[in-house]
Order: C-alpha cells, then sequence, then structure tokens
C-alpha cells in the first residue's frame, strides 16, 4: 500500500466535489482525506485527496478519470517523496484542578505544538505536521485524557519549482489574487 | 397558495408571452422561450418528450414553435431517451429529450446511462420545481442532479433564466466533442418562466478551459504507430463504434485497402465496413464470429481503432492478445491502458488520425495471413451457420434475419433489442452501408429497440429501419407502438418469438445445469395490441409463409409487426463463456 495524494484544480462550481468522489467510490476508493480550497487564481478551486493503493496503474486510472470531468482543469497524482505536505490538528486536554500538569515546554519544543486556547479546566492544543507526527504527539498526550481530537485533511504543495497553476489551460485569461 | 398550484400540477403563471415577431421590437424572451430559440440555433429539427407540471412553461413556449421544431410524444420518458439516442445513432446528430422533474426525470436514467456507455451524443432537459422549493420535499422534486451525475457527461442546473444560452450552448458542444455523451440540463419552473434580463444571444461554443478533447493527434504518436505497423508480420485491426462516430468509414476503408491488413468490428463497429470487403474477417466477441475471435491469440500487432476492450470483447482481458503488440487510437485518453497495455497509443480523432497515418503506411503482403482467418470459416459453418440456417422443423432467428437481409439487399437500418435475437441479427444481417447497426451494446438495455427503431426512423427518415426484437424485450416498452403509430412513420417491427427470455435460458441450460429459473413467458396476442395502437400486422408460424410474410411486411405502407415463431430451446454459437479466454470458445 502506497499513499498517493491527488492534486485536482477545478473550477468553481456547485456539485464538483459530487462528480468527483463518485469517481473513487465506483472504484470502491476510500478517501482517507480531503480538502478544498480556493487557489491563487480566482475562480480555481484546488481539491487535495489522499488515498492509498496497492497499484500504481489503478492511480493512474483514477487521475486519468478525473481529468474527464468537464469542470476539471488539471490533475496531478503524487508520492510522498514528491511533495511538501501537513495536516493541523487540534487536541483537547482536560485539565481539572489536581491533575498532572501539562509539560508546555516539551509540547513547544518536542512537539513543535502550541496551545492556542486556555480554558478554565481544558486547554486546546494545535499541531502542525505530517500524519506520523500529529500521531506520535497524540500518544504522548494520551495520559493527560485527550477529550476531543480532530484533524484536517492533508495539503500539499510539490516539490517542483513551478506553480502548477502553469499547467492550466494556457489561452484563457484568470485574475490573480495578489 | 402557490402550493395548491404545484399539486394540482397547473403553472403558478399560466401563460407566457409569445416568440417575438421578426420585424417587432424584441421583448424579452422567457426561460421556456429562450430554450426553444437555443434549439433551434443549434439546428435541432426533434425533441421527444413527454410534459408534467415542472416542465409547463418550457411546453408552453414549445407550442409556439411546433412548425420548427418537431416534437414527438412519447408514451413514457425512457422511450423519449432511447428514441433520442436513436435518432443520434441513424443522423450521427444530438438527440434531444425532454421530461418532467420527479417521475419524468427517473423514467430518463435508463437510456441516459445507455447512451454514455455507447458514447451516444444526447442533450436531456428536465423541468425541475421552482427554485425556493428546492431541497424541501417539494411535489415531484427529485435531485435528479444527484442521480444522473454518474451517468452524464455533465450536467447543470439552471435557476436563473439568464443563464440558458450560455449553458445550452455548452451543453450542446460536451454531447459532440470528443467522445460524445449525454448532459443533462436541469432547469427549475421559476426559471422557465421568468423574464431574461438582457436580450437573447446565442453563441455557440467551441471549447472550455477543462474540455478540449485533442483531434489532430501527436505526430510522434503517428510516427510510432506506422513503424509498428510497417514491421508487423501479422497485423490485426480491430474497429468499434468510434470509426462510426468519427464518420471515418471512407478513411477507415482506404486505410485498410492501402495495407491490406486483415480487420474484424467489435459489435457496435459492425457496419463500418460493407460484410463482403475483401479484408473484412467479422466481428468478434461473445458471441461473434470463430475466426476473428480466435485470431487475436496469433497476431504480432493489434491495431485497435475507436474501441475499447469491453469485457463481452476480451473476456479474459489478462489473456487477450497477449502475445500481440498494441497500438490503440482513441479519442478519450483515459481508455488508453484503462484495460489493456498499449505500445504505441494515438490520441486524437480517428479520421484525423488515420489522415495522418496514411501516408506513412506501406502495403504489406499479407495474403498468406489473410488466409489463416479464411482457413477457420468452413469449420464455423459446418457446425454454426448451416445449422443456424436450416434444417428444423421450427423456422430459427437466423433464417428470418437472413432473408430480410437478401430481400432488403443488406442496405436497410436495423435496430436490435437485447439478447439472442441481437446477436443473431448482427450475424446474419449482411450490413452494406454505415450506421446500419443501432444496438444497446455497452448497457444491454431490453426496451431499446422500438423506441430507438422510431427515433433512427426519424433520424435517417430514406432508411428502411427495420427492428428485430425478443419477445421478452418487446414488452419492455411495448406502449411506445402508440408513438410510432402517431407519429405516421412507417418502421418494421419483427419479434422473434421464442417464448423465453431466450439468453438467460441459454446460460441457464449451459452453466446452471438447465435449471430453467423464470425464463417462460406467457405472451399476450402481439398482433391485437399492434392493432389496438393502429399498426397492423400478422403472425407468422410455418417456414412456407415466411417469406411471403417478409414481403408482405416489407411491402406494407406504413409501420407494420410482423411476429414469427421460432424455435423455442435454440442457442446462440459461436460463444466465449464469460471472463473466459477467446481460446476456450465453443462452437456447439
Ligand atoms: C432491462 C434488462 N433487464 C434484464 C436483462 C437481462 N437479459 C438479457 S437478455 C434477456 C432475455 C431477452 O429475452 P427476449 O427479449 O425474449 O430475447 P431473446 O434472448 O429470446 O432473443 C434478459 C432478461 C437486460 N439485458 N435488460
Amino acid at each position: 500500500m502506497s499513499t498517493y495524494t491527488i492534486c485536482v484544480f477545478t473550477e468553481n462550481s456547485i456539485g464538483l466535489l459530487n462528480k468527483i468522489t463518485v469517481i473513487f467510490t465506483r472504484r470502491r476508493i476510500n478517501i482517507d482525506s480531503l480538502t478544498v480550497s480556493e487557489t491563487e487564481r480566482k475562480g480555481i478551486s484546488r481539491f487535495t485527496i489522499v488515498i492509498k493503493h496497492e497499484k500504481r496503474e489503478e492511480v493512474e486510472k483514477l487521475v486519468r478519470q478525473t481529468r474527464k470531468i468537464v469542470e476539471v482543469l488539471a490533475v496531478f497524482g503524487y508520492l510522498n517523496d514528491d511533495i511538501v505536505y501537513n495536516e493541523i490538528a487540534l487536541f483537547k486536554i482536560a485539565t481539572p484542578l489536581g491533575s498532572k500538569p501539562l509539560d508546555v515546554d516539551t509540547i513547544n519544543r518536542v512537539y513543535k505544538a502550541w496551545v492556542v486556547y486556555w480554558g478554565l479546566d481544558y486547554v486546546a492544543i494545535q499541531k502542525t505536521g505530517t500524519e506520523v507526527e500529529i500521531f506520535d504527539f497524540f500518544k504522548y498526550l494520551k495520559p493527560y485524557g485527550i477529550i476531543e481530537f480532530v484533524r484536517s485533511g492533508r495539503v500539499a504543495v510539490g516539490k517542483t519549482p513551478q506553480g502548477l497553476v502553469e499547467y492550466l489551460p494556457e489561452d484563457m485569461e484568470w485574475e490573480y489574487y495578489l | 397558495m402557490s402550493k395548491i398550484a404545484e399539486i394540482m400540477e397547473e403553472p403558478v403563471i399560466a401563460s407566457v408571452s409569445p416568440a417575438p415577431e421578426i420585424g417587432t421590437v424584441p421583448k424579452m424572451l422567457s426561460g421556456g422561450q429562450a430554450l426553444m430559440e437555443c434549439l433551434l440555433a443549434e439546428g435541432v429539427d426533434t425533441i421527444f418528450g413527454y410534459p408534467g407540471g415542472a416542465i409547463m412553461p418550457i411546453y408552453d413556449a414549445l407550442y409556439d414553435y411546433t412548425d420548427r421544431i418537431r416534437h414527438v410524444l412519447v408514451r413514457h420518458e425512457q422511450g423519449a431517451s432511447h428514441a433520442a439516442e436513436g435518432y443520434a445513432r441513424s443522423s450521427g446528430r444530438v438527440g434531444v429529450c425532454m421530461a418532467t422533474s420527479g417521475p419524468g426525470a427517473t423514467n430518463l436514467v435508463t437510456g441516459i446511462a445507455d447512451a454514455i456507455i455507447d458514447c451516444t451524443p444526447m442533450v436531456a432537459i428536465t423541468g425541475q420545481v421552482a427554485s425556493h422549493l428546492l431541497g424541501t420535499d417539494a411535489f415531484q422534486e427529485t435531485d435528479v442532479i444527484g442521480i444522473t451525475t454518474p451517468i452524464c457527461k455533465w450536467n447543470y442546473q439552471i435557476i436563473d433564466p439568464d443563464e440558458i444560452p450560455e449553458i445550452l450552448a455548452k451543453a450542446f458542444f460536451i454531447a459532440q466533442a470528443g467522445k460524445p455523451g449525454p448532459v443533462l440540463i436541469d432547469i427549475t419552473k421559476d426559471a422557465q418562466t421568468k423574464l431574461m434580463s438582457k436580450k437573447f444571444e446565442y453563441k455557440k461554443v467551441e471549447k472550455l478551459a477543462g474540455y478540449h478533447p485533442r483531434r489532430v493527434p501527436k505526430i510522434e504518436q503517428v510516427e510510432k504507430a506506422a513503424e509498428m505497423i510497417n514491421n508487423a508480420k501479422r497485423p490485426y485491426i480491430l474497429f468499434g463504434h468510434g470509426v462510426l462516430i468519427s464518420e471515418a468509414v471512407k478513411e477507415f476503408q482506404a486505410f485498410v485497402e492501402k495495407t491490406d491488413i486483415p480487420c474484424a468490428s467489435t459489435l457496435l463497429g459492425l457496419s463500418g465496413m460493407p460484410i463482403d470487403h475483401p479484408n473484412y474477417m467479422g466481428w468478434l466477441g461473445m458471441h461473434g464470429m470463430y475466426a476473428p475471435n480466435v485470431m487475436t491469440d496469433e497476431c504480432d500487432v493489434l491495431i485497435a481503432i475507436g474501441m475499447r476492450f469491453d469485457d463481452r470483447v476480451t473476456g479474459d482481458a489478462e489473456l487477450f492478445a497477449k502475445q500481440a503488440r498494441i497500438i490503440h487510437i482513441e479519442i478519450d485518453p483515459a481508455e488508453i491502458e484503462k484495460i489493456k497495455k498499449t505500445e504505441a497509443p494515438v490520441v486524437g480523432d480517428i479520421k484525423e488520425v488515420l489522415n495522418l497515418l496514411m501516408p506513412l503506411v506501406k502495403k504489406g503482403d499479407y495474403t498468406a495471413w489473410k488466409n489463416e482467418f479464411r482457413k477457420l470459416e468452413p469449420e464455423e459453418k459446418l457446425k454454426v451457420t448451416d445449422r443456424d440456417l436450416g434444417g428444423s422443423d421450427q423456422i430459427k432467428m437466423a433464417e428470418v434475419v437472413k432473408m430480410v437481409s437478401d430481400k432488403t439487399k443488406g442496405e436497410a437500418c436495423v435496430v436490435v433489442d437485447v439478447g439472442q435475437h441481437q446477436m443473431v441479427a448482427a450475424r446474419y444481417y449482411q450490413f452494406k452501408k454505415p450506421h446500419s447497426y443501432i444496438a444497446s451494446g455497452g448497457l444491454g438495455t431490453m426496451g431499446f429497440a422500438i423506441p430507438a427503431a422510431l427515433g433512427a426512423k426519424m433520424g435517417a427518415p430514406d432508411r428502411n429501419v427495420i427492428a428485430f426484437i425478443g419477445d421478452g424485450c418487446f414488452q419492455m416498452t411495448i406502449q411506445e407502438l402508440g408513438t410510432i403509430a402517431q407519429s405516421g412513420l412507417a418502421v418494421k417491427l419483427i419479434i422473434l418469438n421464442n417464448n423465453f427470455l431466450g439468453m438467460v435460458r441459454q446460460w441457464q441450460q449451459l452453466f446452471f445445469d438447465k435449471r430453467y429459473s423464470f425464463v417462460e413467458l406467457q405472451n399476450p396476442d402481439f398482433i391485437t395490441i399492434a392493432r389496438g395502437f393502429g399498426i397492423d400486422g400478422h403472425k407468422c408460424t410455418e417456414r412456407e409463409s415466411l417469406e411471403e410474410s417478409i414481403d408482405k411486411m416489407l411491402n406494407h405502407q406504413g409501420s407494420y409487426l410482423l411476429e414469427v415463431v421460432v424455435e423455442k430451446e435454440e442457442n446462440v454459437f459461436p460463444m466465449v463463456p464469460a471472463g473466459r479466454s477467446v481460446s476456450e470458445i465453443r462452437l456447439e
């Protein structure tokens, strides 16, 4: 099983998420995570979809099928080595009176995580990192009592010097957010 | 109050202003009128449809356009989508169908699914509840966009009449460009009624940001393919529907003749090559011909043109043409290596590819190689054809098809339904002209033939349209006899009645120990039914009267139903058992 990150550039239109995901569900491919945001160009959205798969050819087929959607402008499939990627996680940790105090220094220095909210008897900690790093941190925090844990989908950029939008159709007029 | 109006299926706003006349100050068009103008701008002359609450403003607008657009009132919306397919397949133009929201839209679904898998250009228009009611489970509200997303090339919901020209132009472009397919446009009732806020202007779409299929192939790809073709010892061409869709029949024949390579078609490629052409070896697939199937194991270079290695063609895809180097000429890049590893993909429109390929290829000496195909023919003739065409007491399907073929000189447009009769028609009709085998190939939709035959006749009014239909299939869309009668056109329908769901019975006989589980039919009196609809017909039970029966049907002025009672437990051979290698082909 390898992890693949599929970046899909699309026009920003209603129902597109459904059009993309049916291609995955038809082939019974489970989506591990999914993130959507607008890109540096107006009206162009970027889907970052993470899946695990045994066969590279099957992922290539998936990419080609996704490209067939009319509103899809470009699709790229990556292995982890090809990209810089991260996720963000929030942990809610109970801190009732008399409980073992949190070692904020370790949290900051070792785990590069930050307390972003101090409640009366709990704190919210934010950690950015790869899946593995976030999971390590999870293990570290577990003894303190995790009330709630949430992790975002992956965001990723390719390691090539160009921007991916350079692969979008050339003769279109784009407006930039600059 | 509007709720009551909805429930009564009455339009909230009763009527829209009539179409503007030339010379008068142009009024703003309603959404419904704008839609009509779009259809005219796209050259649409025929719509297959059925009215209802949420599409009434469009039907009201249509009322003023009936001098320019012919609307065919089907009897069930499935009939509308299949008729649109038949129209598209015989004419090469976009088939248009139309239905109301909810049940009207869901009834279209089978035909839309059929169109996507057989690459048939279609624009389906559905009415939808008013935009303020969307998502409220309003009367006859169905999420048709959600339902049809996996089976449409594109779909879109319009809630503002101003969007209509742009979206319809996109719809017609997408339906036809690249690999054709169905597009569904859902229009809310308020968008049909409301006036546009700007002047109607229609600009045809020629290209979209995300969709601009490559027509002209990359020259390196063509050169690579040419080199492989020129160096082949035993090249073999398999061609499919793409050759017909791309209107490349002439170019394809010229290519075959120049190279002298033997070729065979898929089921939907049938009629892309005249059956008596010296390089044409027949068609392949599960019930295809012997030589075309087994020779896939013998070729060194396989040239696949406009076909997609469907499992009904390949059997076990892994083993299929395992020894061959493959060239795949195809417009849709997603088809490349979807099923078979390909050494030389050529992505582009087939006509364009062939035009570029022609000057690069050389004539080979394939006499001995072609003879290897021909050498296999006597065995098939002995074991299959001679048996199919003669002998027993009961009439056989093959005899009927053969006789109709002879009497129409192989020039009719043949529409078929799904089952044994579909395969027999493919085997025994001697196609001489292109676009002459209209079948539901990819989806195998029973009930396709009656409406598709009407559509085919409308798309090609000068052609003799003859449908071969099983007794089971006939009853799936039997109501469209009414549509045919009302059209006044001449469509010839032949029921090959074996009193069984024959194809399923054959599988039960061969693979399920003859345990006939729910395949025998108690049939109605088809001729009485047809007469009830206003279509004349008669039933033929004896071989002695078969010829006379066929003559009577062919010479009849209007539409006609000929029911032929055929051998009940006949099997279709050759047969490659599902999922097996073509080498396991059975002749008996
Ligand atoms: C809508 C639909 N339902 C079921 C099937 C499965 N099926 C394929 S062929 C067939 C039998 C068709 O019987 P008939 O129309 O009598 O034709 P025959 O095979 O006897 O020529 C059936 C049930 C299908 N293809 N389509």
